[in-house]
């Protein structure tokens, strides 16, 4: 889908990750922390007993067994303590025969101290002052059950965490796909725009979007106005230059003008090649060319109406008739195309003994239109030369040349292609390829 | 034949007036638009040559009254717009033929002829025919069993409405009405002059005289 919801789920994850792994791990210090800091307290007070338990006895200073922890006695317990004065070190039975050594420093130890038993100790050490000497008190605890609850604490945080980051990115993955759903409808709707199954967009989107699209139709109706407008205006031009020549056709038929043969043909030739010229650059300057987006052709309702038209101009029993699949829209302009259509028809009826046949196919590729008749044909060293003739203006020969120019500039104009061929009726078949997707192969081209 | 021409360029409608007279056409002229749209659908025309560019009221505007009104009398519209899309709208709107700006005189004359043929039922005829008797438009001449007759221009016109009316009682105001354009002085005497010059060149049985109802043309063969 869209690359906005790629982004997006990578940023979240992004952040979610930082914070997650932030918050996880500080909450675990702060854990371990506080734990120690109880376990200070603790200890201090095991060191103040084990003070108070040391008494004179009969052979000087000695240690009151009846005052002590029972777990001082048994062997790796996890409590364990070390008394050290005037040059004598006591150590708890609890040791058995590991070493205890004094640290450097009072209070508590940051690091761990090595145990017996692989343990972990938790080192405290206390100075005090008792019969007149200085006594030095380190008692030790294991740490090692409270480090791996906190291990075991840490991997459930990494589960539940993975887990909410899952949960959230699936979320996120929804509600970014309901938010962006206009986004995807007016997305498709610009690509049937395209193919003409449309002429606006639909204008019940949010507020973001719906700036873009009130320009996109603005453009829309501004550009099919436009072209109204200029031909309308080439129509008005038309008009004008057209009725006088229809004046001056007239003038020449004269029999004063007739009287003088020379002239009269002079004056014919010119009046022919100016109508010829005019007809030719009017028709291309009507062209909308390049095929706008929203532009359509419906040949359900159109070609009906021009085989109507095309059998009152050829009215000698011809049989027309036309096929194409049903509903079909053509993504191109419609007065482009009844002219592309409307020129090679009437050249086919000019041509016909019997019968024209147009039919429209469509494939993946794109549009083919075939029209057919059953009239002489044209040879094949011919065809190049008809198709030529379009272009060459002064040989132009009234039938197939003008109105195959026009055919021609249509057919470049959308990128097609114009074969002439040999019709299944026995005469001519002209065949019209269109591209389907003219913006895709645009972009492919470039 | 009565004709309509409705053209608001003064010099293309005079040289239109001047080439349909010579042709033996009575034609009404007229430049705009309301009035065409009056006058067309008040009078008994038997053609109308309509410009689409007209002031007052566009020409297929007209066009789509007449229709609506059911006006059946033959349309050929006559026009500088000749695009595919302009020719269908065209003919929707009702018209009979579309010719083209600029166009020769003698397709506008072919044009007509085909028209009113057409209009009377006599389709795809290279030459009018009824009867026995062939009319040459052109040459304003009629032949009968291969003997050409010349005629003179009354007598043509006259000819060529009864050819287009066979077997049909004709009244001589109806004759009058549409053998003469809107401004000519209508004398039924004169009609009944050119009725017995037909009579004379043609044969007596051509045409019948219906006492109280008019004329009936029946032809050399009928």
């Amino acid at each position: 889908m869209s690359s906005i919801q790629r982004r997006l789920s990578f940023g979240l994850l992004g952040v979610l990750l930082v914070v997650g792994l932030i918050v996880a791990q500080g909450s675990l210090w702060l854990a371990d922390l506080g734990l120690r800091r109880y376990l200070e307290g603790s200890l201090r007070y095991d060191t103040e007993s084990l003070l108070a338990a040391m008494v004179r006895g009969p052979q000087g200073i000695q240690l009151d067994e009846q005052r002590l922890m029972a777990s001082y006695q048994r062997p790796f317990s996890g409590h364990y303590f070390r008394i050290d004065f005037d040059s004598q070190s006591w150590r708890s039975r609890s040791l058995w025969d590991h070493e205890l050594p004094a640290p450097g420093q009072t209070g508590l130890q940051k690091a761990l101290g090595d145990g017996p038993d692989g343990q972990l100790l938790l080192v405290y050490r206390v100075d005090y002052r008792r019969f007149g000497q200085p006594i030095r008190i380190t008692v030790a605890r294991d740490y090692s059950p409270a480090l791996n609850s906190l291990r075991g604490f840490q991997w459930l945080m990494l589960g539940v965490g993975g887990g909410a980051l899952l949960l959230i990115l699936f979320l996120q993955r929804l509600i970014v796909r309901r938010a962006l759903l206009p986004l995807e409808r007016t997305r498709q709707q610009i690509e049937q725009l395209e193919e003409g199954q449309r002429t606006v967009l639909d204008s019940s989107v949010p507020l973001e979007l719906e700036p873009l699209v009130r320009q996109i139709n603005h453009l829309l109706t501004h550009t099919e106005e436009t072209l109204k407008r200029s031909r309308n205006a080439l129509g008005n031009l038309g008009h004008a230059l057209k009725t006088p020549l229809a004046v001056l056709l007239s003038l020449a038929e004269r029999d004063e003008l007739k009287a003088h043969p020379e002239l009269h043909e002079s004056l014919r030739q010119q009046l022919a090649f100016i109508e010829q010229r005019l007809g030719r650059e009017l028709g291309r300057a009507r062209l909308a060319g390049e095929p706008l987006p929203g532009a359509y052709f419906n040949c359900d309702e159109e070609l009906p109406g021009l085989f109507e038209t095309l059998a009152m101009i050829h009215n000698r029993g011809l049989q027309l008739d036309w096929q194409a699949p049903l509903g079909l829209r053509l993504p191109y302009d419609r007065e482009d195309l009844l002219e592309l259509l409307g020129n090679l028809l009437d050249n086919a009826c000019k041509w016909a003994r019997r019968r024209v046949r147009l039919s429209i196919e469509v494939d993946e590729g794109g549009y083919r239109l075939l029209v057919d008749d059953d009239g002489p044909g044209v040879n094949a060293e011919q065809r190049e030369e008809i198709l030529c003739r379009g272009t060459r203006l002064d040989e132009q020969v009234a039938g197939h040349g003008l109105g195959l120019g026009i055919v021609r500039d249509i057919v470049e104009s959308w990128r097609g292609r114009l074969l002439l061929q040999d019709s299944p009726l026995g005469g001519l078949q002209v065949r019209v390829e269109l591209p389907r997707d003219l913006s895709r192969s645009r972009r492919a081209g470039q | 034949m009565r004709l309509l021409l409705v053209e608001d360029h003064v010099p293309l409608a005079d040289e239109l007036l001047a080439g349909l007279g010579r042709q033996g056409y009575a034609v009404d002229w007229l430049a705009d638009g309301r009035d065409a749209a009056y006058q067309g659908a008040t009078e008994p025309y038997d053609l109308i040559i309509l410009d689409l560019g007209l002031p007052g009221k566009p020409g297929l505007e007209v066009l789509r009254e007449w229709r609506a009104a059911g006006l059946a009398t033959p349309v050929l519209i006559l026009t500088a717009r000749g695009s595919w899309a302009e020719r269908i709208d065209g003919l929707k709107a009702g018209a009979d033929d579309y010719l083209t700006k600029p166009f020769h005189p003698e397709e506008l004359q072919l044009r007509i002829q085909a028209l009113l043929r057409r209009a009377h039922g006599m389709a795809n005829q290279p030459c009018l025919e009824a009867a026995g008797l062939q009319l040459d438009e052109a040459r304003q001449c009629v032949s009968q069993r291969g003997r050409e007759i010349d005629l003179t221009a009354a007598e043509f016109r006259l000819l060529r409405y009864f050819m287009l009316h066979p077997g049909q009682i004709l009244s001589k105001s109806h004759l009058a009405e549409h053998l003469y354009d809107g401004e000519s002085e209508r004398d039924s005497n004169v009609i009944e002059v050119h009725v017995n010059h037909l009579r004379r060149k043609l044969g007596r049985e051509v045409i019948e005289t219906r006492r109280g109802q008019g004329y009936r043309f029946h032809g050399v063969a009928g």
